[in-house]
């Protein structure tokens, strides 16, 4: 019986990855900044589970002229309900906490794997559309292109740098307090 | 046994969350001046590398241009044009409605001298104020736009140079005339001169919220010159002081006739005295102006007398004291407040002019200072420790002196004949020294020669060391009479305008954009973006733009392109129009169609690397 049952402190430790996971939806989960020679300073897509942020019309403005689509909330269906996946991966965690089941908390991380999974192939595939799908009467013509979800990227006058938001590490470092318990409470 | 790794992880986990919290992870770059004066070579002290901005503003009045200058301090880097009582085809000032109307049928403007706005006897950064000695008017710039905003005429007077000048919380800003006129302008006789002349000053307030100008009363003044003045500071700031010339009243050649009396006279007056007169109704009622004639509602208003021919008078940073040069006399005059106060009150006075009471001279002059050969003085700045810096028109040199002891302290020449000189915050209660622009009316040969029309000429004194030095000259359009300096820090700018999503002549959205006819009005909403005019996104070309010949054209054009420095232009060739639209503004511009036929219309900003094609075309229908 022991060996299935969570101990009290990785009970504790997973509401404190609830706690985390909850923060993670006041804050950026990804981030793509667009530097260039005459914007210095930097124009920024920042992505939240339900909101773009940034100077979004800008970049926008930018890319028609190669072609890109629209960046806009209305264009990513996914911000309608990604907080409500989020705020439910939470409920599962804080449930593990309570019931205190090893078998349960498999499960969780089950889910939270294939979630992160899904949320990454999400994101290429959008990064994919727009960089490959360019309107052929764009008055630039540039090759199709995929800009990766972390690190750099040149297109013609504008270098591109890809992050990944506060959010998604607090996502990441509520993902690893919940590993640590089937270390601590495995069978000896 | 293995209990650390669970501690362990917790804490990664931990030190990530706060890593990503707390860490810094801003890019760009960024830079600091070392501002150490000493020991740096003069080419040193003026150069503000790339990355790196000028410590103060320089806005200098451009004259006959109808234009203000803003150069940069220390650089001397003409950073814009500012235009105010003249078009500038370059910004469509005077083109689009706007404009156009605060312009009303002028073409021209003689810009004087400049006034910021002030609190508490310091600057404040909010407003420019000038005015027109050409046409008679006042104007108000916004510093968060660098732009006119009001324009006023100014009634009964003709030619206010006298001015501006603000009182310490800028509750008003004064305009007295130089030239006496008939009230209303009206015809009369110059054999009538002194009888029916007067020399109208305005008390101007500034309605901050409605960005209006508007004239709370007038005060006739005897019918002589009025050349320059200043408001009292802290202990005489209800006070004000103009110096005057042609007190002999003379109708021609004013060269020879204005200067024949020994003196001439400074008008003291008190500002609340005269708003309280107001207030009570001690006033007549003339030309729709509340008017003070100063023989007949007496109080408030005494005559100092001056050497002849004054220009400058200038109040010290603690408002004890005015002092005022005689440019004929060569002399300047250090007059006390106290003394002044002292002697209305005791009515210490020489008898009346024109029904005004003239204090006796020998009551309120502290000290007349006059260096060797030093010819000329026209006008006074002052430093962080209230010494005095005055310009020499004839002798060319700015003159250091201690107001206090007389004493001269330091001269040095400038090239050539300086007429206003600038100092830093220099007509404030907290001038901050360090720097003196000496603002020349010769240039000569210190520039590459341009042919017969010589530039002006600014010349940058440092002011840090025992000695002043000159260690800049820089050229400048015709013609900077003063200037006002203030730290760059003071001033807040936008550099985009925001929506007013209530404007009913905006458009910020393609599907907004159309154009409707009334009856031969024809009103156009569209929008510039890089790289193209949408005036009608339904349309088979959303940029043309058709009309019938005689129709009355309102296009109303909106920025949309919510950018730092992304400016549109728009213009129809041969039509004779421009006008900008800056980031996120919306404006407009009213013509009638009155040349039938094909004219294209382009953006006249360069905007963006497809600029070239950002135009359209403005059909007009010939009438059958
Ligand atoms: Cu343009």
């Amino acid at each position: 019986m022991n060996g299935k049952r969570l101990s009290a402190v990785s009970s504790f430790l997973l509401v404190a990855a609830t706690l985390l996971i909850v923060a993670s939806l006041f804050f950026p989960w990804w981030k793509m900044e667009f530097f260039a020679p005459q914007y210095p300073e930097g124009l920024n897509i920042i992505v939240y589970p339900d909101k773009l942020e940034g100077e979004i019309d800008i970049v926008n403005g930018l890319n028609h002229y190669i072609g890109m689509a629209n960046f806009s909330e209305e264009n990513f269906p996914e911000l309608q309900y990604l907080s409500y996946l989020i705020g439910g991966l939470a409920f599962l965690v804080l449930m593990t906490a309570i019931i205190r089941r090893k078998s349960f908390l498999y499960f969780v991380i089950g889910i939270f794997v294939i979630g992160g999974l899904l949320g990454v192939w999400d994101l290429n595939r959008w990064l994919k559309n727009f960089g490959t799908e360019l309107d052929p009467m764009a008055p630039i013509k540039v090759d199709p292109f995929v800009p990766p979800i972390i690190g750099e990227n040149t297109l013609a006058n504008f270098v591109t740098y890809s992050h990944l938001g506060l959010g998604t590490y607090l996502v990441i470092a509520a993902f690893i307090l919940l590993l640590i318990p089937l270390w601590k409470d495995r069978q000896k | 046994m293995k209990n650390w790794i669970p501690a362990a992880t917790g804490l990664v986990a931990g030190v990530l969350a706060a890593t990503v919290f707390f860490a810094d992870f801003s890019s760009g770059p960024s830079g600091s001046a070392t501002n150490d004066h000493a020991n740096k070579t003069n080419a040193e002290k003026v150069y503000v590398p790339f990355g790196e901005k000028d410590e103060y503003y320089l806005m200098a009045s451009g004259g006959h241009s109808g234009q203000m200058f803003i150069y940069g301090v220390p650089s001397m880097r003409h950073i814009r044009t500012v235009p105010v009582f003249s078009p500038d085809s370059a910004t469509g000032y005077g083109f689009d409605k706007h404009t156009k109307e605060l312009m009303g049928d002028y073409n021209w403007g003689d810009l004087h001298h400049p006034a910021l706005s002030e609190t508490d006897g310091d600057y404040d950064g909010k407003y420019l104020f000038a005015t027109d000695v050409g046409n008679s008017r006042a104007a108000v710039m916004n510093l968060e736009t660098f732009t006119t905003r009001d324009i006023i005429d100014v009634p009964n007077t003709s030619g206010p140079h006298c001015a501006a000048f603000v009182t310490q919380n800028t509750e008003y800003m004064f305009l007295p005339t130089r030239f006496a006129v008939p009230i209303g302008s009206e015809y009369a006789s110059l054999d009538d001169y002194s009888e029916k002349y007067r020399g109208v000053m305005s008390a101007v307030t500034f309605d901050e919220e409605n960005e209006k100008l508007n004239i709370a009363y007038q005060v006739a003044l005897p019918p002589w010159s009025y050349d320059l003045s200043d408001a009292g500071k802290k202990m005489s700031a209800d006070w004000a002081v103009m110096t005057t010339y042609n007190t002999e009243e003379a109708t021609t050649n004013l060269e020879i006739n204005a200067s024949q009396a020994d003196r001439d006279y400074i008008v003291l007056f008190n500002w609340k005295e005269l708003e309280q007169k107001i207030q009570d109704g001690d006033y007549d009622e003339v030309t729709g102006q509340k008017m003070i004639f100063p023989e007949k509602h007496k109080g408030g208003i005494y005559l100092v007398p001056v050497a002849k021919s004054p220009h400058g008078v200038d109040v010290t940073p603690d408002g004890e004291h005015f002092i005022a040069s005689g440019k004929l006399a060569p002399a300047m005059t250090v007059f006390s407040f106290q003394k002044a106060f002292d002697a209305i009150e005791n009515e210490d006075f020489a008898g009346e002019r024109n029904g005004i009471p003239i204090i006796n001279y020998d009551s309120v002059m502290e000290r007349e200072v006059d260096p060797e050969n030093a010819l000329g003085p026209l006008h006074t700045q002052f430093d962080d420790k209230g010494m005095a810096y005055t310009t020499m028109f004839i002798s060319s040199e700015i003159v250091k002196w201690d107001p206090k002891t007389g004493e001269t302290l330091d001269r040095v020449p400038v090239q050539y004949s300086p007429g206003h000189s600038v100092a830093a915050e220099g007509d404030t209660v907290n001038p901050d020294g360090k720097y003196l622009i000496a603002l020349n009316k010769i240039a000569k040969d210190s520039y590459l020669s341009v042919g017969p029309s010589h530039p002006e000429s600014m010349q940058l004194i440092d002011l840090t060391g025992d000695k002043m030095e000159v260690i800049q000259s820089a050229p400048v359009n015709p013609e900077p009479h003063y200037a006002q300096m203030i730290k760059a820090d003071k001033i807040k700018t936008i550099s985009i305008y925001e929506k007013e999503e209530n404007n009913p002549l905006a458009a910020y959205n393609q599907e907004d954009t159309r154009i409707e006819r009334k009856g031969n009005e024809v009103h156009v909403y569209g929008i510039a973006m890089r790289s193209k005019f949408i005036f009608d996104a339904k349309a088979e070309r959303p940029d043309v733009i058709e009309v019938n010949e005689g129709d009355k054209v309102f296009i109303h054009l909106t920025n949309i392109d919510f950018d730092q420095d992304i400016t549109h232009g728009f213009a129809i060739n041969s039509y004779d129009l421009n006008m900008e639209v800056q980031p996120g503004q919306t404006n407009t511009i009213e013509f009638t169609a009155n040349k039938a036929g094909t004219y294209p219309m382009y953006c006249t900003n360069f905007c963006s690397a497809l600029h070239q094609e950002m135009t359209g075309y403005f059909l007009v229908k010939p009438k059958s």
